[in-house]
């Protein structure tokens, strides 16, 4: 039996796209159908390698329509904290997996007169999963996706069936060279943006488009969470009674199921708010963008999926 | 009777531009921004203003200038309304669109910009003129126009409607149901509520 919102996935098959990127494509395990997924849909993935329990959660790239599979697509990433480096090299076709049951927090907004979708990188993927159902509803696009050159005929490809009548660029020349400004200056009324890939990009689309005059309303980002780890310190779980070490590649939330805790969580990117935990002492350092300004300055609240403490101890309500 | 504890009933407040605004379009009714439509301290010069003269002799603009400061006169609040939907059709995000005037006006202005694709964040509105309302019979979809009573006749049906403060922004209309369909005939005396 698998726990409550999760189901066994199996392995159908393993697709290489590029050196470091790979396609998952996943089936139910017992057979059947998958839920329809919702646009912009991630799943959570309990790998277990060894001892070593990872979740992590991945932007579904099939179609919404498509219920016979569920595919997702990992970069390979060298400072891997263990999910990417699992699924590339010990995951096979056949394997069956945990998934949670996708949730969205980048859903396609349905009173949008057009859509801009800016991808960076790896971020690509939950526009694909945009496309289709954009293409399904005769919506007017344009997608812009940001790569390294090597990168750029496997990006092209994946976005080849999509292209038709609508404008999709890849830019392989840099972000010097993309003229971002000039693109969000040119939208017409009624455009929503959404924008994924990595944190320094998706802060510069956003602080551009805000200068601009788009209201925040209409801009929306698909974090994959700031995992770049950071200073070892001390977590104490006041209700739960007891303490967890934090690694330096490690996340708080990580530590704490790894302490057997169960701790709220979904999207673990810092953007659900779901894993919201009151802070009773200690300073935090904030890396969600689930939180207002105000209330990380007061700082009586941490996303444990992303955020760390500043400092050696934190003392968490959990 | 006047304050019936609805919560679909816009509230609106003096306008100022939002900062994060790239350009500020402010749409007025009549044939000069009213005093009480902007908050204290703020200029009309901060806006593009487009009014309502109600008479054929309006200024020609030779020159269209669509920038703040720039003051363009209409003959009637349709010629308005209609040369606003080409203005939003081409115009860029950034806009900040403003309305004063009463609530027909006011909603009506917002379908437009709702259909333009505009959201509640980039409108602003400030209520000046009468209170009067715009009812829409629930029972035969007639809209009756300029109501100041708490009962009035429906220009479509002839039913007695009671005015709720039950708004819908879709219609730009208020509410109206019939007062005396539990007992026929009865019908309270309306009240000058909304002059």
């Amino acid at each position: 039996m698998s726990p409550a919102g999760t189901c066994a996935v199996r392995v159908r098959e393993i697709e290489p796209l590029a050196p470091g990127l790979k396609r998952f494509s996943f089936e139910p395990a017992h057979g059947g159908l998958f839920p329809t997924p919702p646009a912009g849909g991630h799943v959570m993935l309990t790998l277990r390698d060894g001892a070593k329990v990872m979740k992590n959660a991945y932007s579904l790239v099939s179609p919404p329509a498509e219920r016979a599979r569920y595919d997702i697509i990992v970069r390979l990433v060298a400072q891997s904290r263990g999910g990417s480096a699992f699924l590339h090299h010990k995951v096979a076709r056949g394997d069956v997996l945990e998934m949670a049951l996708p949730s969205s927090l980048f859903p396609v907004a349905a009173t949008a007169r057009k859509h801009l979708l800016i991808g960076g990188g790896i971020g690509i993927t939950p526009l694909l999963s945009h496309l289709p159902e954009l293409k399904a509803r005769g919506a007017r696009y344009e997608l812009h996706q940001l790569s390294a050159a090597d990168e750029v005929p496997v990006f092209e490809r994946l976005l080849a069936p999509f292209a038709a009548g609508e404008e999709i660029r890849v830019h392989g020349g840099g972000r010097a060279a993309f003229n971002m400004a000039g693109l969000l200056a040119r939208q017409p009324l009624g455009t929503h943006l959404y924008v994924c890939g990595p944190r320094p990009l998706m802060d510069a689309v956003s602080a551009t488009a805000l200068a601009l005059g788009w209201p925040s309303g209409k801009i929306h980002k698909e974090s994959f969470g700031d995992t770049s780890g950071g200073l070892p310190f001390k977590a104490v779980l006041k209700r739960s009674g007891i303490e967890v070490e934090v690694g330096e590649a490690q996340s708080l939330l990580e530590a704490i199921e790894a302490a057997g805790v169960a701790a709220p969580c979904l999207c673990r990117g810092g953007a659900c708010g779901e894993c919201r935990t009151p802070v009773i002492e200690g300073e935090v350092e904030h890396r969600d963008d689930f939180l207002s300004l105000e209330e990380k300055a007061a700082g009586t609240a941490i996303m444990t999926c992303v955020s760390r403490a500043r400092g050696p101890r934190l003392v968490i309500d959990l | 009777m006047s304050d019936q504890g609805i919560k679909s009933r816009p509230k609106y407040r003096p306008i100022s531009p939002d900062p994060a605004g790239r350009h500020h379009l402010l749409v007025v009714e009549g044939g000069a921004v009213p005093p009480g439509a902007l908050a204290q301290g703020v200029s009309a010069a901060a806006f593009e203003v487009w009014t309502v003269a109600h008479r054929s002799a309006v200024p020609g603009a030779p020159v269209m200038e669509e920038a703040a400061g720039a003051v363009r006169v209409f003959r009637a609040v349709p010629h308005l309304l209609s040369a606003l939907e080409e203005r939003l059709a081409r115009e860029r995000m950034g806009l900040r669109l403003y309305g004063a005037g009463t609530e027909p006006f006011l909603w009506d202005l917002f379908g437009i910009a709702q259909a333009a694709g505009l959201g509640r964040e980039e409108i602003g509105f400030a209520h000046v003129g009468t209170k009067a309302r715009r009812i829409f019979c629930v029972h035969c979809r007639t809209v009756t126009e300029k109501v100041t009573t708490s009962i009035v006749t429906c220009s479509g049906c002839g039913a007695p409607l009671f005015v709720r403060d039950h708004f819908s922004r879709r219609l730009a209309a208020f509410m109206g149901v019939q007062v005396d369909a539990e007992v026929p005939g009865e019908v309270p005396e309306p009240e000058e509520l909304y002059a």
